[in-house]
């Protein structure tokens, strides 16, 4: 599904690689860990995915069921499934949430050649998705995470989530700032979106989070490039080890 | 001081000076240069039936007003209006340019007294047929009794080039409640100068929102004096600009008496060469203790060659007061757009949205909802004509 071949990525306006050499292969139905200290280029990585401005890539390549991400809008790759929970969600005041979801849900629809949801399907739909996630009808008429929690933003990114169906979901440190309780239902939100078809990239700075969404593979990011791959014990190892082993090793 | 200039034809044609640039309230808009030359002159106009139907029809507010007065290049026009005039007169001192030409060419405008529980609003509805070039100009006196309470919407529509003056005196009696809308529909090729006259007594509840969208060149005059405590002024407006299109707006809210509070909120977008003012003075005089006093106004600018002034003055001489200003202008924010793209949302789509989320604010204020949404509409609307690709 995801193809990530020998990527390095500088910031545009600086000369400075933050990802330096990173491959990775990512299968439909699978769930992918990405651990690595502060500033080893976890977020640049997904801001890369999602299409973020102010990024070069100067060597590699990613593809995307086929064809090459790095040259499709932010827009279009989100049409193609690619979606991006973000660790810091934007607050956009006069925005509705309600509405905000519909546009988005209607752009991707068109932009795939399918048919617009009619309002009342659209409700439906969002009602069933917002009980699940302990999302209210109270926060759904607010504007876009405007007053939100910490929680009730992250909430509301797996709402997006679960209304748009796409199928890659970027989770960027989805669990900072969360406590224990709104973690595990952030985390239920996110294994019901486990599927088959769907594949996730879930980036971490902490083990605990991948006690609740169980990875197939767990890979350690340093320096901009992935160091070792394991298998979720991995995960348990580097809790107790710290991250200084492996900076070393990718020196 | 004042400074001797030579009197230019249209000044001549006039009998009295032009206000020009080196007029501070002017100081943005010097109409000795931006008026039409020569000053477009009063003419008798036979509108055809079919334009003013048509022009009509385009009001947003046609489904929401129940009665209906409609002035026709500048004149009564019974057969389309459904209110006449009551017995009410100017009271209003002719101190400003825009009323002095307004003096020299109005033709008719409304009188209305209201009182009462009125639930529907009322429009007054301002057309210019296509024809010459020429100054229209109206004079209305709105009345609002006692314990009364209204909504009257002005609008201005138009065809071709023109010069519209428009004068609005309003006196609002005790504890009564005014909601006062004005739309600047105009042509593309019109100017609009408009002065309102605002007296509010005590216990006075009155809402203003304004919408510049229409006119080449816009200036509108707004002096609100607060007479009677414990009144409370909302005054808001938005401009949708775009073109060469200038719109100045110079308001003047004068607090008399203690414990009244006033707010101003402008929201301004503009595109391409599009320029606005916002002049906001608030003037707290010596025992208006207790004044709540707030104005802020906020450009979006959409085009690098668009310009937004803002020129906040207080004047404050109690010293138990709350008053304060702010203004902001920029352009849109690229975490936003990036957001709602990033969930599928094409730029040109995530540009509207924010835009119309930036004006919305204003609009906000609008307690009736049918004129809400209509003008909500509008602005969809003139965001979807002047949206840019990418």
């Amino acid at each position: 599904m995801l193809d990530i071949n020998n990527l390095h990525v500088k910031l545009e306006d600086e000369d400075r690689t933050i990802v330096n050499g990173l491959t990775l292969n990512v299968k439909p139905g699978e769930v992918h860990a990405i651990m690595g200290p502060n500033g080893s280029g976890k977020s640049t990585l997904s801001y890369v995915l999602a299409g973020r401005a102010g990024y070069e890539v100067t060597d590699g390549s990613v593809t995307f069921k086929g064809e090459d991400l790095l040259e499709m809008s932010p827009d279009q790759r989100a049409a193609k499934g690619v979606f991006l929970a973000f660790q810091y969600p934007i607050e956009i005041p006069g925005v509705v949430t309600m509405q905000f979801l519909k546009v988005a849900l209607n752009a991707q629809r068109k932009a795939r050649g399918e048919k617009e949801l009619s309002t009342p399907d659209f409700m439906r739909l969002v009602k069933d998705r917002a009980a699940k996630l302990n999302v209210s009808q109270d926060m759904l008429k607010r504007p876009v995470n405007v007053g939100f929690s910490g929680g009730e933003k992250k909430r509301a990114e797996i709402l997006q989530m679960a209304v748009l169906e796409p199928s890659l979901c970027i989770l960027d440190e989805t669990d900072s700032g969360l406590d224990i309780d709104a973690l595990r239902v952030v985390a239920d939100g996110v294994n019901a979106l486990r599927s088959p078809d769907r594949a996730m990239i879930v980036i971490t700075h902490y083990q605990r989070l991948l006690d609740y969404i169980v990875p197939d593979h767990v890979h350690v990011l340093s320096k901009g490039r992935i160091v070792k791959s394991g298998d979720k014990s991995l995960a348990l190892e580097l809790e107790k080890q710290g991250y200084a082993e492996f900076d070393k090793s990718a020196a | 001081m004042s400074i001797a200039l030579a009197r230019t034809a249209a000044e001549e044609a006039l009998d009295f000076s032009l206000p020009h640039r080196r007029m501070e309230e002017w100081r943005w808009t010097d109409l000795r240069q931006m008026i039409d030359k020569p000053y477009p002159p009063r003419q008798m106009v036979t509108a055809e039936q079919g334009e003013v139907e048509r022009l009509l029809k385009s009001s947003p507010f046609a489904a929401i007003a129940g009665a209906r007065m409609v002035f026709v290049n500048g004149h009564y026009d019974s057969k389309h209006s459904k209110l006449v005039n009551s017995a009410v007169e100017p009271q209003a001192e002719i101190t400003e340019p825009v009323q002095q030409m307004n003096a020299a060419f109005a033709t008719d405008g409304a009188r209305l007294v209201l009182s009462g529980s009125i639930d529907t609003p009322v429009e007054l509805v301002f057309i210019a047929t296509d024809a010459a070039p020429r100054t229209i100009a109206t004079h209305n006196v709105i009345e609002v009794a006692g314990g009364a309470s209204a909504t009257i919407i002005e609008t201005h529509i138009g065809k071709g080039s023109y010069l519209a003056n428009s004068v609005t005196e309003i006196r609002i009696g005790e504890g009564a409640r005014l909601d006062r809308v004005k739309a600047d529909l105009e042509s593309h090729d019109a100017t609009h100068l408009a002065h309102a006259h605002v007296t509010l007594s005590a216990n006075v509840t009155y809402r203003e929102f304004t919408l510049s969208t229409g006119a080449k060149l816009n200036r509108q005059n707004g002096t609100y004096a607060f007479k009677g405590e414990h009144t409370d002024a909302k005054i808001s407006g938005a401009y949708l600009l775009a073109g060469k299109q200038h719109a100045d707006s110079r308001l003047v809210v004068d607090h008399q008496v203690p414990n009244c509070a006033s707010r101003e909120l402008f929201k301004c977008v503009m595109d391409d060469h599009a320029r606005s003012i916002f002049q906001g003075k608030v003037i707290v005089r010596p025992h208006a203790q207790k004044t709540d006093g707030k104005q802020s106004s906020h450009a979006l600018l959409l085009s690098e060659t668009a310009e937004f002034d803002a020129k906040p003055e207080l004047e404050i001489f109690a010293d138990d007061v709350a008053c304060g200003h702010g203004a902001t202008a920029g352009d849109l924010n690229e975490d936003h757009l990036f957001y709602l793209e990033s969930r599928g949302i094409t730029p040109a789509e995530a540009k509207a949205l924010l835009i119309a989320a930036f004006v919305g604010e204003a609009f906000e204020t609008i307690d009736h909802d049918g004129i809400r949404e209509a003008l909500t509409d509008y602005a969809a609307r003139w965001l979807t004509e002047h949206r840019r690709k990418g």
